[in-house]
């Protein structure tokens, strides 16, 4: 049977549906689990809320603007400090966040006036930036605020700012994905068209679903300007809020996550003709081929050559260090959404582990599609996993590592099974050739690391040996290694810097002559 | 096993190929909609055939070069990874190249067991 | 008057020092042996909380959630705690006590808790688990009420009001001991037992601090028990040693059980110590020990060294949970050092006649402000365009970004602590807390020195 019942779930076996086991010569059209459905309660699942969806993954990376949480102040307090994405402006978006602090008079009376009293303190707190997003919760939602004439009122009496309103309140479907969908929606329809930006190249796009977590957009903005690409705007990692109400001007939509970030993509394509293409930026394979892509697409693909062919000389030597001592490894991969099929083909191919499991907290059954087909047989595909499903799956697969949210990594780390933060990273950015190699040290060092060998061991019954100063993680990921590997003179440990961003931002990026005015404008629509 | 068999059990062998590749591969098949996905299995398995068969391919309006580079893609690699494409007919490619859309038709559209696919929303 | 008592002007927050009451009922509950709080409300509501304990304590606890979705927004989710109760009781066996919490959502739409803590107790608790203890408590703590701290009193209350019981007096004491981290519990614990007095410990959260067994454990969790709660009605005092953080359930013993409610002090600094100490050993007639008066020499011996040398006359702005930033002041000024201001991040009405803030009005001869219901702005606004100038700043991580923004150093206490290696194994109360909280901030004080090479060659030859 594909389908998988844990033991633990046996006593809800609806549960049943949601897991499978990817069989030998079975296809998607055999089993696929169900996704995207109301959680059972009392199950511990690990899902989060819509307004966190909204709010804290898809809102609060854009980076020149005040996030202002229409409510109670917990869910303005639990959306701060909990994600590691930046932004080039010292982190505005990281380090403020707003809270109207509704209380129990407002839940009677009406809070729309200290709404607008929030509005006015917080522009005045920070007069040097000009655009806000209010985010319904579940109290203003119920009481019916009508957040977005408020924001019309205060937009007209403040002529120089501007405002978006994310009406996404907590309970607004079956997770936090239900959020992502509808702050895409609401973007698209309040907001995209309404600013004319520069264009400064012959090429412009958008970068659709990327939220810069440890600097991934930087990365990979950086290999845009290299090729002469203009980022028009970047949904919503490190993005501008002016940048990003200039979506319509992009001459292509280049979409890196899933879900709500295609709606989006659907509807630039619809509404202006944008052509949306999908890509990995994750492992040096797919990443060339999407940097590829993206230049193809404007004529340019020897600047992605180059670009290729310098970044592969400089790292692929240093992921294959890792590749030869992750052989083989077991990993649950076990992330939010769509790091399941960005990751579960490219682990196996570059750096040699075996994918035993995937789940996905929020995905959908699209998700599970491509994570499915994209991880070896035998794996076990699990959706929104419950706390005793992900312990039953752990003492079964007996992973040496597994990739996962924070919390459920403490539970993993007391099965004794090293973890690895998929949703903000270890020692990111991971995305780029040389983030790629970032990833496999983290992955290396999570493995083989002394501390955890010891913790593997029960001093009151095990042997263990007495003429032991030290251990190494050479010592323990080299013991079965040929000598060959093992003296090679090509592979190298990672090289590069604490900070990798460093040497991004002092980058000095070539010109390239622009077409002629009409030629340029011609050729690019 | 007659000779007809055989053949058949290449030809299918050989889309299985194909079509394991895009699975792992590629995204563009993963459209969340079935409209979505029937018009890009269309498009992209059709440019790349043209480009296996070298014949002309349109590529004028924005939405067709971005097909093109992602069959571009998929032929590069075809030819990379199977040597077989080279050495037969056009005729028997295409043939190839029709089952391999209609096996991607069925396994991410007809058959598919994910039930967004025929949300009439978003 | 120096000491300037008033509420924040602005009426919205910018960087909240406390998140809401749901957070402080689960952290309560978190403490008792085999319970899983159920939160009714958005999944967000026990997530983020779970994630929050887990970014402070480095384990992970366990916490359910009714999951409210839309159509339990508009017609009433009472199902989903009925189904809730009964699939944690299935699948985990050894859970006595669900506390059925309620948040904003739940409120507005006026969901019965009650009630269907009644409809369980009748039904399904009869019929499908007869013969298994369990406990379903429906506490009612809305977001839009109080803070997480209010959650906490209110919590403490709740469970102790379900569970005390009269019975057979004893030479116990209740010891709620507030908002604190295991070490803390560790170190109140060694106080009790060099005083030799036994206590129901509310809660026993020492446990927190969870070792990486060969057996595998996956989970932390509090280890008061059903009888400690239930015994708390016999005791012979409750010392709730914060006033908001258990206050309400002191009183609640006093008013009902008799037992002698004695508010604070938080024992921290050296005269706070004495002062619970003293306290102790008037109400359990036990004398203090010689080796306690060896543990209090050591410490002040260690606070000696750093104070009037490096820490007096030094300015310092603290931020937290009220009792914990009102003890924190009192033993910056036994250090010589100038609390000038306080950050209470609630609008509770009783700071006002809080006997400590009182006797800061009336006795302090610099400037010192407190502001209630705070946020961080209020800190970072005076620092950045109010030409405050401070040398310490003393709070949780939530405002570590004014710490580096501003170039000040900061001692990380209170909750939650994630920025720091295992601060929640260092106690700051009690005569060895008080020792280590003032050599780190001094230690503190030393890296800045050094960072910016400011006198710092007088270390050499300290």
């Amino acid at each position: 049977m594909p389908y998988h019942l844990f033991k633990c779930s046996e006593c809800i076996p609806e549960r049943e549906k949601h897991a499978v086991i990817k069989g030998y010569g079975e296809t998607l059209t055999d089993a696929l689990p169900l996704g995207y459905l109301n959680t059972i309660p009392g199950s511990i699942s690990e899902r989060g809320c819509a307004y966190c969806g909204a709010k804290h993954v898809i809102g609060t990376p854009m980076k020149d603007v005040i996030h202002l949480s229409h409510g109670p102040v917990g869910c303005t307090y639990d959306t701060w400090q909990t994600k590691r994405y930046i932004s080039d402006n010292d982190n505005f978006q990281l380090k403020y966040t707003f809270a109207t602090d509704m209380k129990e008079q407002h839940i009677v009376f009406g809070a729309e006036k200290l709404l607008k009293k929030n509005i006015k303190e917080a522009f005045k707190a920070f007069p040097e930036i000009k655009r806000m997003t209010i985010y319904q919760t579940c109290a203003s939602a119920l009481i019916g605020d009508d957040i977005n004439a408020i924001a019309e009122e205060m937009m007209e009496e403040m002529p120089d700012i501007d405002i978006f309103v994310c009406n996404s309140p907590g309970f607004g479907g079956p997770s936090q994905s239900g959020g992502h969908h509808k702050i895409n929606i609401a973007w698209v329809n309040q907001k995209v068209g309404t600013f004319e930006p520069e264009i400064t190249s012959d090429y412009v796009i958008n970068y659709v679903g990327e939220y810069n977590i440890q600097g991934d957009q930087e990365v990979m903005q950086d290999f845009f300007k290299r090729m002469g690409i203009q980022v028009l705007s970047t949904f919503t990692g490190n993005g501008s809020y002016d940048g990003l109400r200039a979506m319509h001007k992009a001459h292509l939509n280049v979409l890196e996550c899933a879900r709500s970030a295609e709606y989006i993509c659907n509807e630039l394509r619809v509404r202006y003709g944008i052509p949306r293409l999908d890509i990995d930026g994750f492992g040096f394979e797919p990443l060339s081929a999407s940097l590829r892509k993206v230049a193809m697409f404007f004529g340019i693909e020897d600047r992605a050559d180059a670009i290729i062919k310098e970044e592969t000389q400089r790292w692929k030597p240093e992921l294959d260090w890792y590749k030869e001592r992750l052989k083989g490894k077991k990993v649950c991969l076990w992330p939010g959404g769509s790091k399941l099929w960005h990751w579960a083909n490219v682990i196996h191919e570059e750096m040699g582990v075996e994918v035993v499991s995937v789940y996905t907290k929020f995905g959908h059954q699209g998700d599970m599609e491509k994570g499915i087909s994209r991880c070896e047989e035998g794996a076990l595909a699990i959706d929104d996993p419950n706390e005793l499903e992900g312990i039953e799956a752990m003492e079964t697969l007996k992973p040496d590592i597994i990739f996962t949210g924070k919390r459920p990594g403490e539970v993993a780390k007391k099965i004794r099974v090293p973890y690895l933060n998929a949703h903000a990273y270890h020692n990111g950015p991971w995305k780029g050739f040389e983030g790629w190699v970032r990833f496999a040290r983290d992955v290396y060092n999570g493995i083989f690391s002394p501390i955890h060998e010891l913790s593997l061991l029960d001093i009151s019954k095990d042997e263990i040996p007495t003429d032991k100063g030290f251990l190494t993680q050479h010592l323990l990921s080299d013991v079965n290694l040929s000598e060959e590997v093992k003296n090679s003179t090509v592979l190298r440990e990672y090289t590069g810097d604490y900070d990798a961003l460093k040497r991004i931002k002092e980058r000095k990026y070539p010109e390239f002559p622009r077409k002629s005015g009409l030629e340029g404008e011609l050729s690019a629509v | 096993m007659t000779e007809v068999d055989v053949l058949d059990e290449i030809k299918k062998e050989r889309v299985e190929q194909l079509l394991d590749f895009i699975l792992k591969k590629c995204l563009w098949q993963f459209h969340s909609r079935a409209w979505d996905r029937e018009r890009q299995n269309e498009n992209i398995v059709v440019k790349t055939m043209q480009i296996l068969c070298n014949e002309p391919i349109k590529t004028d309006t924005a939405q067709d070069r971005c097909y093109y580079v992602d069959a571009m893609y998929l032929a590069e690699n075809y030819m990379k990874r199977f040597p077989w494409i080279s050495e037969i007919d056009k005729g028997e490619l295409k043939e190839i190249m029709q089952g391999l859309k209609e096996r991607l038709d069925y396994l991410l559209i007809k058959g598919s067991l994910n039930a967004e696919l025929s949300d009439p929303h978003y | 008057m120096y000491c300037d008592v008033k509420v924040k002007e602005r009426t919205g927050i910018i960087n909240p020092i406390f998140t809401c009451q749901p957070c402080g009922v689960q952290f309560a509950s978190i403490g008792i042996k085999d319970c899983i709080g159920i939160v009714h409300g958005g999944q967000g509501c026990v997530m983020f909380v779970r994630l929050l304990f887990s970014q402070h304590f480095k384990e992970s606890f366990e916490l359910a959630s009714s999951s409210l979705h839309e159509d339990g927004a508009i017609f009433g989710a009472l199902n989903r705690i009925e189904e809730g109760v009964d699939v944690l009781l299935m699948r985990y066996p050894k859970a006595k006590v669900i506390p059925i919490i309620s948040t904003c959502s739940t409120e507005v739409i006026g969901d019965d808790i009650d009630g269907v803590v009644r409809k369980l107790n009748a039904g399904l608790l009869k019929e499908k688990y007869a013969g298994r203890e369990v406990h379903l408590i429906p506490i009612h703590s809305p977001s839009f009420v109080g803070s997480m701290v209010t959650g906490y009193d209110l919590a403490v209350k709740e469970f102790v009001t379900y569970f005390a019981k009269k019975g057979t007096p004893t030479e116990k004491i209740n010891l709620i001991t507030g908002w604190v981290n295991p070490g803390d519990v560790t170190e109140l614990k060694h106080l009790l037992s060099v005083m030799g007095v036994e206590a129901n410990v509310l809660f026993e959260t020492e446990a927190f601090d969870s070792p990486l067994m060969p057996a595998g454990n996956h989970v932390s969790h509090g280890d008061t028990t059903i009888e400690d709660l239930m015994d708390t009605a016999n005791a012979k005092a409750t010392f709730a040693l914060n006033i908001y953080e258990g206050g309400k359930a002191a009183e609640y013993l006093e008013d009902e059980f008799n037992v002698p409610a004695i508010y604070g002090p938080t024992p921290i600094g050296i005269r706070n110590t004495d002062t619970f100490l003293k306290k102790l050993e008037r109400i359990t007639g036990k004398p203090i020990p010689e080796s306690l008066v060896r543990e209090r020499g050591i410490a002040l011996d260690a606070i000696t060294d750093v104070t009037h040398m490096f820490l007096a006359d030094k300015k310092v702005a603290i931020y937290g949970n009220p009792d914990l930033v009102i003890s924190l002041a009192e033993f910056c000024l036994d250090m010589e050092m100038k609390p000038v201001l306080l950050l209470l991040g609630d609008d509770n009405s009783k700071y006002k006649s809080d006997p400590r803030i009182i006797e800061f009005q009336e006795k302090l001869d610099y400037k010192m402000e407190i502001i209630m219901n705070a946020d961080l702005w209020e800190l970072e606004d005076r620092i950045k365009n109010g030409g405050l100038e401070i040398d310490l700043i003393m709070g949780h991580s939530k405002g570590r970004y004014i710490a580096v923004g501003y170039n000040i150093p900061m001692v990380r206490v209170g909750f939650p602590v994630y920025d720091r290696a295992g601060m929640y194994r260092h106690p700051i109360v009690g005569y060895r807390g008080a020792m280590l909280l003032a050599e780190q901030i001094a230690n503190t004080w030393f890296a800045d020195m050094e960072y910016k090479h400011n006198r710092e060659p007088v270390l050499n030859v300290w």
